[in-house]
C-alpha cells in the first residue's frame, strides 16, 4: 500500500474513533438532564444517583472526544495539507462557529460537573441543557463542513484557482441540511440504543433493576423515536445524493447499467470485474422511485461514468446495505419497546432484555457504515469534482508508521474507556 | 477587519500559552514534588483547574482554526514540516488530558491511580517541551520549503528543523515558564504549609526560568540564529523582557507579603511580556526558512474570508468571554464562601 492509502486509513480510523465519543458526548447530556429533571421533580434519590453516574460517564467521554477532536483538527492539515490550504479559507466558517459552540459546551460542562450544591438548582440543571444543545450545534456545524466536500459551493473554480469566495454560501451548501439531519438523528439512535443496551444487560443479570430500568426507559425513548424519524431523513438524503452525486448513488446500489424504472437491489455480491451483482433480491422500479419519486425515472449507472471517477463500488454497496439493514432492525426494536408500554408483562421476559442487549452496538455500526458510504462514496475526490484525494495528501513519507501509531494509541484508549465504564457500572451496582 | 483577526490570533495564543501553560505547569510542579506534596498538589489542581481545564485547552483549537482559515499558506507550511513534533504534542495532550479525567472520575480508587498520575505528570512535562520545539522550528531557519521532495532526505526535511539543541532549550524554557505560572497560581489557592511549599517552588522555577532564558539567548547568539540576533536588536522585545525581569522584585515582595491576587497577576503579566517579546521580535516574519522569511501578513486568505472570520470571532467572543469569566469567577467566589463556612 502507498502513503496515500495509509493516510486515508488513518483518517478513517481516527474519525471513526472520534465519532463514537463525539456522539455519546453530545447525546448523553440529554439523558442526564431528563434524569436530573425527574430528580428535581420527584426527589426520588434513584434519579439523583443515575444522573451522577451518567455524569461521570459524560465527563470521561467528553474528555476523550475533546482530545481526539483536537488531534483531528490537526490531522486535517497534517494529512491533507493541500486540501486545507485551499479549502480552509472557504469552509472555515462552520469550523470557527464550531470552535465557539465547543467552547460554550466546555464552559457549561464546567458549571455542570462542578456545580452540585454550589449553584442554584435550576440554573445548574439549565447548564446541563446548554451542554447538550451546544454539543448538537457543534455536530451540525462539523457535518456542514463535510457537506461542503460533497457539495462544494461558495467559490468559483477557474484554472485551478479558487476565486470569489463566499463563506456563508459554503456553510449553507446544498448538502448541509440533509447530512446534518441524518447525522443528528443517527447520533440519537446509536447512543440511545447503546446506553439502553448497557442498562438492559444489568437488568438481564438482575442487578439493581429499579435504577437500570429507569435508565433504560430514558435512553430507549430517545433512541426509538429517532429510529422512526431516520428513514424519512434517509429518503431526503437519497434524493439529494441522486441529484448531486449520481455516481455515489449508483455505487451505493451497485447499479451498473443506466436504465429507466431501475430496480432496487437488496444485498447481493458485487463482481467488480464483470460489473454485475449476484445473489441479490430485486425490487422492480424501487430505485427510480426512491431516488426521484417516480417509478419510471432514469437512474444513471456506473458504466456511464469515467473509470477514473468511480469509487470502490463493493465497499460503498456493502456499507450502504449494512446501514439500511441495521437501521431497519433498530426501528423494529423501537416498535417492540413501544408495544411493551401496553404489554407490561414483556418487561419480565428475559428475551425482551436480551433483544436490547444485542441491539446495543448496532446503532454505532450503522452510523460508521453510513460514514463509509459518504466518504468512500465520494472517492476519488476530496472535494467533489474539484480536488482529488491523491493531490491533497501530505508529501511526507512514512504515513504507515503514523497510522500504526494512532491505531495503537486509540486502541489502548478505547479499551481503557470500556474498562472504566465497566468499573463505573460495578461501583454503581455495589452501592445498592 | 484584518486587525480583529490578528488580535484574536494573538489573544488566543497568549491565553493558550498562559492558561493552558499554567495547566501543564501544575502537572510539572506535581512531577517534581516529594511524595507527600504530590497529594496536596493533586487535590489543589483538581479543585482549581478542574472546572476550567477543558476551556483552557480550547484556545488551541481556536488558534488553529484562525490559522487555517485566515492564514492558509502559513498553516500549510506548519502542517507539512512540523508534522512530527506536532504529533508528539498531540500525543502529550491526549495522554495528559485523559489521564486527568481518569484519575478524578474513575469509580474505583486502586493501583491504576499510580498510572494515571504518572501519565498526567510526564505528559504535562513533555507537551510544553514539544510545543516549544515546534515554535523553535518555525524560527530556526532550518525549514526547507520545496516541491522537489526526492532531492532531499527525510531527515533534512522533517527532522532537522526541530531536532536541535536550540529547539530543546526553547522547549525547556517554555516548560519552565509553565511551572513558574502554575506555582504562582497555586500560591493563591492554598493555605499554611502548602502555601510555603509553593512559595519555595515559585522561587525555584523563577531561577530555572531565568537561567534557561539566559542560556537560550547566549547559545542562540553564538550559534548564529537570526531570530536571537533580531531579538537582541529589537527595542520593543528588550523593553518587554526588561520589564518582565524588573517585575520579579514586586512579585517576590507580594509573595512574601502573602498577597494572593498580586502574585498571580504579576506572574501572568510576566508571562504575557515574555511571549509578547518573542512574537514581536520578528513580527510579521514568524516563519524563517533556510532561504527566506515568510510574512504572516503576506499569506492571507481572501478578503471575504478574513471579514467573515473576524465577524465570527467577534460574535463568538461576545458569547464565550462573559461565560468564561463567569465560570472562573463563580468557582473563585464559591471557594471563598466555602471557607467562610467551617
Amino acid at each position: 500500500m502507498e502513503n496515500l492509502d495509509y493516510a486515508r486509513l488513518q483518517m478513517a480510523f481516527t474519525l471513526g474513533f472520534h465519532i463514537i465519543f463525539a456522539c455519546i458526548g453530545m447525546v448523553m447530556p440529554f439523558f442526564m438532564v431528563v434524569s436530573h429533571h425527574k430528580w428535581l421533580k420527584t426527589r426520588n434519590p434513584i434519579y439523583l444517583k443515575l444522573t451522577k453516574a451518567w455524569l461521570k460517564g459524560v465527563a470521561i467521554f467528553f474528555a476523550t472526544g475533546a482530545v481526539s477532536g483536537t488531534a483531528l483538527s490537526f490531522e486535517l492539515g497534517m494529512l491533507w495539507p493541500e486540501f486545507m490550504k485551499h479549502a480552509g479559507p472557504i469552509f472555515g466558517m462552520p469550523f470557527s462557529l464550531e470552535g465557539a459552540a465547543f467552547f460554550v459546551e466546555a464552559i457549561a460542562l464546567g458549571f455542570y460537573l462542578y456545580g452540585w450544591k454550589k449553584l442554584p438548582e435550576k440554573f445548574h440543571w439549565f447548564t446541563g441543557i446548554i451542554v447538550g444543545v451546544a454539543g448538537v450545534a457543534s455536530g451540525i456545524l462539523v457535518v456542514s463542513a463535510n457537506g461542503w466536500m460533497n457539495a462544494p459551493s461558495g467559490f468559483d473554480y477557474v484554472n485551478g484557482e479558487f476565486l470569489n469566495i463566499d463563506p456563508v454560501e459554503a456553510l449553507l451548501n446544498p448538502a448541509w441540511f440533509t447530512q446534518a439531519l441524518h447525522m443528528t438523528l443517527a447520533a440519537f439512535v446509536a447512543t440511545g440504543f447503546a446506553v439502553a443496551g448497557v442498562h438492559a444487560l444489568q437488568i438481564f443479570r438482575g442487578k439493581n433493576v429499579e435504577l437500570h430500568t429507569k435508565a433504560f426507559k430514558i435512553a430507549i425513548v430517545f433512541g426509538a423515536v429517532a429510529a422512526f424519524l431516520q428513514p424519512l431523513s434517509g429518503d431526503l438524503s437519497a434524493k439529494d445524493v441522486a441529484e448531486r452525486q449520481p455516481v455515489k448513488l449508483a455505487a451505493m446500489e451497485a447499479h451498473y447499467e443506466t436504465q429507466k424504472g431501475a430496480p432496487l437491489y437488496i444485498g447481493g455480491i458485487v463482481d467488480e470485474e464483470n460489473r454485475e451483482v449476484s445473489h441479490k433480491i430485486e425490487i422492480p422500479g424501487a430505485l427510480s422511485f426512491l431516488a426521484f419519486g417516480d417509478f419510471d425515472a432514469e437512474v444513471k449507472g456506473l458504466n456511464d461514468f469515467p473509470d477514473d471517477e468511480l469509487p470502490p463500488v463493493p465497499i460503498v454497496h456493502y456499507a450502504f446495505q449494512l446501514m439500511v439493514g441495521l437501521g431497519t432492525l433498530l426501528m423494529l426494536a423501537g416498535l417492540i419497546y413501544f408495544i411493551s408500554l401496553k404489554k407490561k408483562n414483556w418487561l419480565k421476559n428475559r428475551k425482551f432484555w436480551l433483544l436490547f442487549i444485542i441491539a446495543a452496538p448496532l446503532g454505532f455500526i450503522a452510523l460508521e457504515a453510513g460514514w463509509v458510504v459518504t466518504e468512500v462514496g465520494r472517492q476519488p475526490w476530496i472535494i467533489h469534482q474539484v480536488m482529488r484525494t491523491e493531490d491533497a495528501v501530505t508529501p511526507m513519507p512514512g504515513m504507515k508508521y503514523s497510522f500504526f501509531f494512532y491505531l495503537f494509541l486509540y486502541t489502548i484508549l478505547g479499551i481503557t474507556v470500556t474498562w472504566l465504564m465497566n468499573r463505573q457500572m460495578k461501583a454503581l451496582n455495589k452501592e445498592e | 477587519m484584518l486587525y480583529v483577526v490578528l488580535f484574536f490570533l494573538l489573544f488566543s495564543l497568549l491565553l493558550y500559552v498562559l492558561l493552558g501553560g499554567a495547566d501543564f505547569g501544575a502537572g510539572i510542579v506535581e512531577l517534581f514534588s516529594s511524595r507527600e506534596n504530590r497529594k496536596v498538589t493533586r487535590d489543589t489542581i483538581y479543585r482549581v483547574m478542574g472546572p476550567v481545564w477543558e476551556a483552557n485547552h480550547i484556545w488551541l483549537i481556536i488558534l488553529l482554526v484562525i490559522l487555517w482559515v485566515g492564514f492558509p499558506g502559513y498553516f500549510n507550511v506548519m502542517m507539512i514540516y512540523l508534522h512530527i513534533p506536532l504529533v508528539l504534542v498531540l500525543l502529550g495532550i491526549t495522554i495528559r488530558g485523559v489521564a486527568f479525567v481518569f484519575r478524578h472520575y474513575d469509580a474505583v480508587l486502586d493501583s491504576s491511580q499510580i498510572w494515571y498520575n504518572r501519565l498526567f505528570r510526564v505528559g504535562s512535562l513533555v507537551t510544553p517541551v514539544f510545543l516549544g520545539m515546534s515554535f523553535a522550528s518555525l524560527i530556526s531557519g532550518k525549514i526547507i520549503i520545496t516541491n522537489d521532495y526526492s532531492n532531499y532526505g527525510f531527515y533534512d526535511l522533517f527532522m532537522e528543523p526541530w531536532l536541535h539543541l536550540f529547539g530543546l532549550l526553547i522547549g525547556l524554557f517554555y516548560a519552565a515558564l509553565c511551572a513558574f505560572l502554575a506555582a504562582n497560581y497555586l500560591i493563591a489557592e492554598t493555605e499554611g504549609d502548602a502555601r510555603k511549599l509553593y512559595r519555595k517552588k515559585s522561587i525555584m522555577y523563577t531561577v530555572v526560568l531565568v537561567v534557561l532564558g539566559f542560556a537560550l539567548i547566549v547559545y542562540g547568539y553564538f550559534a548564529d540564529f537570526i531570530f536571537i540576533e533580531d531579538f537582541i536588536h529589537n527595542p520593543v522585545s528588550l523593553i518587554s523582557v526588561g520589564i518582565s525581569g524588573l517585575l520579579l522584585i514586586p512579585l517576590w515582595r507580594s509573595i512574601k507579603r502573602g498577597s494572593r491576587i498580586w502574585s498571580r497577576y504579576l506572574a501572568g503579566l510576566q508571562g504575557v511580556l515574555i511571549m509578547f517579546a518573542a512574537i514581536i521580535a520578528h513580527f510579521p516574519y514568524i516563519i524563517i526558512t533556510s532561504e527566506e522569511e515568510l510574512s504572516l501578513l503576506e499569506n492571507l486568505a481572501p478578503e471575504a474570508t478574513i471579514d467573515n472570520l473576524a465577524l465570527m470571532l467577534l460574535i463568538g467572543g461576545f458569547v464565550i468571554l462573559p461565560g468564561l469569566f463567569h465560570l472562573m469567577k463563580s468557582f473563585n467566589l464559591i471557594k471563598v464562601l466555602d471557607k467562610s463556612k467551617p
